[in-house]
């Protein structure tokens, strides 16, 4: 049986709840998972001032409540079992993960899986700036896993990337996968401007035409091999119609002022 | 006028981030008003002869009533104190002196503590952390700059000093003739009255710097730009390989940047490309770079946030400890997001200049606010305190755009308390409330209690 947390108080000021993790909750009844600190604003309150807590974990929590947009750092640093959440998510999803799996049924907002290095988080709805990207100072982002949003992203998606996988259904925003180090991100609906700046290695993939800086140069006209592998995967996840399967995509390498190692790809028909 | 005289020799003008300090000043001291400011520009000449102290207006107020300073200290520091996500903003019009009790009472309450700079040169905080700053001071420029860049500002109006004293008719030691041994290029969407000053005017087209700024970046590393920059940018490729090929060969170059980076479209990457043109531009010759600060001590605050919490701007301290995370921690977004429940603002005027959201937050929580006149934020504030006017009225540190600190003299005395008085009371009783309340619940030190102050 899952544990059931049920927001029942909305908090006033963010919150910040990083307890909210299968790592902290194992071997926990409902009575102990309700002891458990959480931060209020600076007053440290425990979990169940604001959530009541049913059954017990056996891999999963669920999370369900109206009013969970200013609960930060859910599931941040998990390496294993799984949180389903009904409903719009606070900042931090995921922060540093190394395993396991979230499920958002709902929009998620700045920071989701920053610097999370395995695991799988997927959101039904939007998220906003900096999705699997770095903290503001460190040099390299993601490194492992897979993030996959069904909605549209904001600015800075994968900044500083460095492994894993992060594919969007809809559009993104500017700088996508800026200072990329490698890793993937596919984006089926469209780019905004400036994606890939100062990239050294990587992909970014996209199914519509895009705008692309001065220092991002044509190759050519091909089928990537492993693109049929990727799409296939995402298939699980997204409608992949099937010209995209069997199409051709424009290659552009870059960025010139870096490595010029990385790579555009865009859907050419 | 009156006989009563006074002449104030090297004080100093706080209006812009230049902080001239050779100003000349007369003041009636009858009138309590600076008569002439000589060698002030003009925006210098309407900060001084504006200044006039409202001598009946009283100290402080609690919801726009008056009452004694005591009183409204107690009221403030109980305000800050219950509230559990307060923030501190403004600092930027203050001095160092003021700003560092400002950054010991957040800390105490472990607030949220922002300056101006989130709002101006925010991004170019950002930048300098992930790319780096090849820096100067003011000084080095007039004495060496032979090739002066300015992006996307416009000193004549907003600095007119910078020209004369810094950077373009300057006479230094290796540039003895001023303007004559520089080239001066100034980078903006539109022709401003600072264009007729420089050598050269580069029209870029609004929204394009971020380009231009890479494609110079590229061609500085040899690499190949497609002639149809120009359609894109408005700048053809000819006029930057020709910009490229003067900055490699200049002696000392120098790239001055204005919020028309910072505040358009890409932001801090906006900055963060310029700074790494600079740094870029170390491989052939000696080239800096630096924001155009505009508050008259915007940079004393980011130099005193920085060696007292370790970050610039943007910094919380909910948990203990002070973390950085502009975006989630800067000012506008956390009152238009309604996560604040109470605010200590510092010589700015938020209510005035904020999107809507935030200011309709702000007039839903009590504040407290320090300024030296009646402001729109005094107004809705639940505790307003009047300040003497730093510079004029308030001796103390503030520092220039170029990180130099200045030592201010004042002019004549104000009947008011300042910044830093202000704010060290209500430091010490913040403290002794937090102290108490920790006591209250067995702790020795300064810790948190779970309940509010009663």
């Amino acid at each position: 049986m899952p544990l059931l947390l049920r927001q029942i108080a909305a908090p006033d000021v963010p919150m910040e709840a990083d307890n909210i993790t299968p790592d902290r909750l194992t071997g926990q009844g409902a009575a102990d998972v309700e002891r458990l600190a959480l931060m209020h604003g600076s007053e440290s309150r425990s979990i169940g001032d604001f959530f009541s807590a049913t059954g017990s974990y056996d891999g999963i929590i669920d999370l369900q409540g109206d009013d969970l947009k200013r609960v930060k750092f859910i599931g941040a640093g998990m390496s294993r079992g799984t949180i389903r959440v009904e409903g719009d998510v606070g900042e931090h999803l995921g922060a540093g993960m190394g395993g396991g799996e979230i499920l958002v049924n709902g929009n998620a907002t700045d920071w989701v899986g920053p610097e999370m290095s395995g695991g799988r988080i997927e959101i039904h709805g939007n998220a906003g700036h900096l999705t699997g990207s770095a903290y503001r100072g460190a040099s390299v982002g993601m490194t492992g896993g897979e993030i996959m949003v069904h909605g549209n992203v904001r600015n800075e998606t994968g900044n500083a990337m460095r492994g894993g996988l992060i594919a969007i259904g809809g559009n993104s925003g500017d700088f996508t996968g800026v200072n990329m180090l490698s890793g993937s991100i596919f984006v089926l609906g469209e780019l905004g401007i400036r994606t890939g700046a100062g990239m050294k290695r990587g992909s970014i993939i996209s199914m519509k035409d895009a705008p692309l800086l001065p220092t991002f140069s044509y190759s050519c006209t091909y089928r990537p091999g492993y693109m049929t592998l990727y799409l296939l995967h995402l298939s699980r996840v997204f409608a992949i119609a099937e010209e995209y399967l069997q199409g051709s995509y424009k290659r552009y390498c870059g960025d010139s002022v870096e490595l010029n190692r990385g790579e555009i790809l865009l859907y050419a028909g | 006028m009156s006989e009563n005289v006074k002449v104030v020799e090297n004080a100093t003008c706080t209006f812009c981030g230049c902080v001239c300090d050779d100003m000349i000043l007369t003041v009636d001291m009858d009138e309590k008003r600076i008569t002439k400011s000589k060698n002030a520009c003009i925006l210098g000449k309407a900060w001084f002869a504006e200044h006039y102290i409202e001598e009946d207006a009283p100290v402080a107020m609690i919801d726009n009533r008056p009452v004694s300073m005591e009183e409204a200290v107690e009221e403030a520091a109980r305000t800050l104190v219950n509230a559990r996500f307060p923030i501190t903003y403004g600092l930027s019009d203050t001095t160092c002196e003021a700003q560092r009790q400002a950054v010991a009472i957040t800390d105490t309450i472990r607030g949220n503590i922002d300056t101006t700079t989130s709002v101006c040169h925010g991004p170019s905080g950002i930048a300098l952390q992930g790319v780096g700053e090849s820096t100067m001071t003011l000084g080095e420029v007039k004495n060496r700059a032979d090739l002066v860049i300015y992006w996307g500002g416009n000193p004549a109006e907003s600095h007119p000093r910078h020209f004369g004293r810094y950077a373009v008719t300057a006479k230094g030691m290796f540039t003895p003739r001023g303007k004559k041994d520089r080239h001066v290029v100034l980078v903006d969407v539109r022709r401003t009255p600072s264009a007729p000053a420089a050598s050269q005017f580069i029209q870029v087209k609004p929204g394009k710097d971020f380009e231009v700024l890479w494609a110079l970046r590229a061609l500085v590393k040899n690499r190949r730009i497609d002639p149809d920059i120009e359609e894109e940018t408005g700048v053809s490729l000819e006029t930057m390989e020709e910009l490229v090929e003067r900055m490699k060969n200049c002696r000392y170059g120098v790239l001055f940047f204005g919020m028309g980076l910072t505040m358009t479209r890409g932001r801090h990457f906006n900055s963060g490309a310029l700074l790494a043109l600079a740094t870029d531009l170390n491989e052939y010759t000696h080239f800096v770079a630096k924001p155009v600060r505009g508050h008259g001590n915007v940079t004393g605050a980011d130099n005193v946030m920085s060696w007292q919490t370790g970050y610039p701007f943007g910094v919380n301290f909910s948990r203990g400890f002070p973390r950085f995370n502009p975006g989630e921690f800067t000012t506008v977004d956390l009152l238009a997001k309604r996560d604040v429940d109470a605010a200590l603002i510092v010589a700015t005027d938020p209510a005035s200049n904020f999107p809507q959201a935030a200011i309709d937050h702000l007039a839903n929580i009590p504040v407290v606010c320090l300024d030296t006149k009646a402001t729109l934020t005094s107004k809705l504030a639940h505790v307003a305190f009047r300040t003497s006017t730093y510079g004029i009225n308030t001796a103390g540190t503030v520092y220039r755009m170029d990180d130099v600190p200045i030592t201010l003299r004042k002019a004549f005395d104000s009947p008011f308390p300042n910044d830093e008085e202000i704010l060290t009371a209500i430091r010490k009783r913040v403290r002794e409330l937090v102290l108490a309340r920790g006591q209250a619940r067995g702790a020795t030190g300064v810790s948190r209690a779970a309940a509010p102050l009663q």
